[in-house]
């Protein structure tokens, strides 16, 4: 138990640490679009399905699974400025609405293709190891 | 941005992540049912927290770091605490599970909500004053 509460600690100081300089490499966009938060959220939920599958397969241990998977991957991606983000923006006006439901509706999709193409290429093995 | 918003940033992830994982657990003891319930409290709770923090320090959505509020708390503890990835895998488990049409709804209804959440955490602030 006490393991597992340090490796979900640990785990989501590194995620959000590196969201971090995600957003300080990645520019928003010059009509607001989030591009820093999209591209944090999608690689999570790639990486996270990754991990899933590697999981399934035991090519990942549980405490792996949970240090990565729980951890990293939930402190990498963020939910709250996902949405927060888009509320500033669709009051700002109406432009500003238009970019924040584009924002919402590709998050979304290119979030759930993502999950699943981790997901995938997890349980089916890295493509170097054939 | 200095290296103590480094350590902010990562001690609000570790302590936001714990606390999700341990309402994932407590949740998960109580509830049963075929609705991913933990996530979506996440994160509908953490949407309304960030919006009303952000509102009642004036705190622009773009600013990350600067101050232990910033970096520690927002960035930091909600970050951590919220998660999107983990949304989408709960998604993609439900569709594999053949609840294709709950996996959608989850997605639309999560976000829905904590767009609300957000924006009704905002609202309270500047009624607050």
């Amino acid at each position: 138990m006490i393991n597992l509460v340090i490796l979900v600690f640990i785990g989501g100081a590194i995620g959000a640490m590196a969201r971090e300089f995600l957003m300080l490499g990645v520019p928003n966009l010059s009509d607001g679009f989030p591009m820093a938060i999209l591209v944090a959220n999608i690689v999570a939920a790639f990486l996270l399905g990754l991990v899933t599958g590697l999981h399934k397969r035991r090519v990942v241990s549980d405490d792996v699974n949970t240090m990565v998977g729980t951890g990293v991957m939930g402190g990498l991606s963020t939910f709250s400025s996902f949405v927060y983000g888009s509320v500033v923006l669709m009051t700002a006006s109406a432009s500003g609405a238009a970019v924040a439901i584009l924002y919402v509706l590709i998050s979304l999709v290119l979030g759930y293709g993502a999950v699943r193409l981790g997901i995938k290429l997890g349980e089916r093995g890295a493509p170097a190891k054939g | 941005m200095r290296p103590l918003d480094v350590m902010w940033v990562g001690l609000g992830g570790g302590a936001g992540s714990l606390l999700r994982w341990w309402i994932g657990r407590v949740v998960g003891e109580r509830y049963h049912g075929g609705f991913p319930l933990a996530t979506f409290l996440i994160n509908v709770s953490g949407a309304f927290v960030i919006g009303y923090l952000s509102v009642l320090f004036s705190v622009d959505w773009r600013d990350r770091y600067g101050s232990v509020l910033n970096a520690g708390v927002l960035t930091g503890i909600l970050g951590g605490y919220t998660t999107f990835s983990s949304m989408q895998l709960d998604a993609a488990k439900l569709e594999d599970a053949g609840r294709g049409k709950m996996a959608v709804g989850y997605l639309l209804l999560s976000t829905a909500a904590g767009l609300i959440a957000a924006a009704l955490g905002a609202a309270l602030a500047r009624l607050q004053g």
